[in-house]
């Protein structure tokens, strides 16, 4: 014997509620409930479908045939409307904003993936640095070096012409300097009678905002308007 | 399914078989060859169901009207992107059930005000204004008429995603498979909606019924 609820479902589901299965029939003839329930849904699927069906106008046919005409004739300009319009406004918009907040957010700048890259290997090698740096300048006085990375440095004092030409080794000074050296601290040093005559950047420390120096021939001179270090 | 293909159907349509004998099918892949024909058989045949439907569905004939005609544009405009994969009754229910929910909540969002009710009781329901006919009318006829506002109201008060199963089951008389294919749904889940659709439509028409 099939449960009341499950003869709901199918009394629910029934195409015709007036003709219900045969096992539905048996079960709602000796169900009260059921019976009640089968009744009303009778009741109210026939209401619903007994309503008056509307029918669409005489002139259904000829209204349609000139909307489709309309929409026919509007055709490859159909984006011009209005709404379209609005549509590609807010789409310029947003395209718009995308950039702005790309820009402000340095996505487009090549400073920030230069320092970026900067940055890396010298956190990497800081130990190794720190000792190279440590070590006194090569003879000459000259120092070619135009590493980009930020390193440790010691003030170097730029040694005594010492006979033929030849610069005595730089001492290390005995002052503590600024720790680190940034490439903004690199400066251009004139070297004459060293290079050919030909310009070599090396690096400076600066305590401050001081001049560059002017080394000719083991001489430190001021620089007239050449520039501060920084 | 079988594949028919659609250039097959419209041969087949052009030669000795008559416009009426054709399937829905046959008579879109005329459609999309350009058949106008074919589309004035197919708004013939389903003109007065769609408009009925759309108009059980907002309660307001005009627009019913508009929504229909609607309907059949698109059909007429996507006909080369139709696929026969279900009945094509399904998928011009479809449409119009988009179109009748679409306008539902637009009303919505516009919170339009029926100029029948624009008052509310205590309990905030609608209360409607009902001028005096003074037209004689028969009893039976006062009667049939006043149970036809009465489930149009009852209709119209449900929620939305109750309405459009309902009118497609009772008042349209789609199968539970028919009607999961046009909302998308699964079958069980349009049988619970049914459920509680009548369930509510049995407190508001007790009186009817």
């Amino acid at each position: 014997m099939n449960s009341c609820k499950s003869i709901r479902e199918l009394i629910d589901e029934a195409d015709n509620p007036n003709l219900l299965p045969f096992e539905v029939s048996q079960h709602v003839d000796a169900c009260r409930d059921c019976e009640r329930f089968s009744a009303e849904r009778a009741g109210l699927r026939n209401l619903l479908g007994s309503g008056a069906r509307v029918t669409a106008p005489m002139n259904f046919d000829a209204m349609l045939a000139a909307r489709l005409a309309e929409t026919r004739n509007r055709g490859w300009l159909s984006w011009l409307v209005p709404a379209n319009y609005f549509r590609l406004g807010a789409a310029t918009a947003g395209v718009t904003a995308l950039v702005l907040v790309a820009q402000y957010s340095g996505i487009f700048s090549s400073n920030l993936t230069q320092s970026q890259q900067a940055t890396a290997p010298a956190t990497k090698s800081d130990q190794s640095e720190r000792t190279r740096s440590a070590q006194p300048v090569a003879d000459g006085g000259v120092v070619a070096d135009n590493h980009r990375q930020p390193q440790r440095v010691t003030p170097v004092v730029i040694g005594q012409r010492i006979g033929s030409g030849r610069l005595a080794a730089p001492t290390i000074g005995r002052g503590r300097a600024r720790e680190t050296v940034s490439s903004d601290d690199l400066g251009v040093v004139l070297v004459r009678g060293q290079n050919g005559g030909s310009d070599v950047q090396m690096p400076t420390v600066s305590l401050g905002a001081q001049p560059l120096l002017y080394v000719s021939a083991g001489k430190q001179q001021p620089v007239r308007n050449v520039g501060a270090s920084f | 399914m079988t594949a028919v293909t659609h250039q097959a159907q419209a041969i087949e349509l052009s030669g000795s078989r008559s416009i009426e004998a054709a399937n829905d099918h046959e008579l879109l892949a005329a459609i999309r060859d350009g058949d106008e024909v074919a589309f004035q058989e197919l708004v013939r045949r389903y003109r007065n169901p769609i408009t009925n439907f759309v108009y059980r569905m907002l309660d307001d004939y005009d627009r019913a009207v508009e929504l229909s005609q609607e309907t059949f544009i698109r059909v007429y405009t996507s006909a080369s992107r139709y696929q026969a994969n279900y009945s094509f009754s399904t998928y011009i229910y479809r449409i119009a059930t988009n179109l009748a929910i679409s306008e539902l909540r637009r009303r919505k969002r516009r919170k339009m005000v029926s100029l029948f009710s624009p008052y509310t009781n205590d309990d905030g329901e609608a209360v409607e204004m009902d001028p005096p006919d003074l037209n004689v009318l028969q009893d039976e006829a006062l009667i049939a008429n006043e149970r036809r506002h009465a489930v149009a109201r009852a209709i119209t008060s449900l929620p939305q995603k109750y309405r459009a199963a309902i009118v497609l089951r009772d008042v349209e008389g789609l199968s539970y498979d028919q009607i999961a294919e046009t909302l998308k749904l699964s079958e069980g889940t349009v049988k619970s909606r049914i459920n509680r659709a009548r369930n509510l439509l049995k407190e508001k028409l007790s009186a009817y019924i």
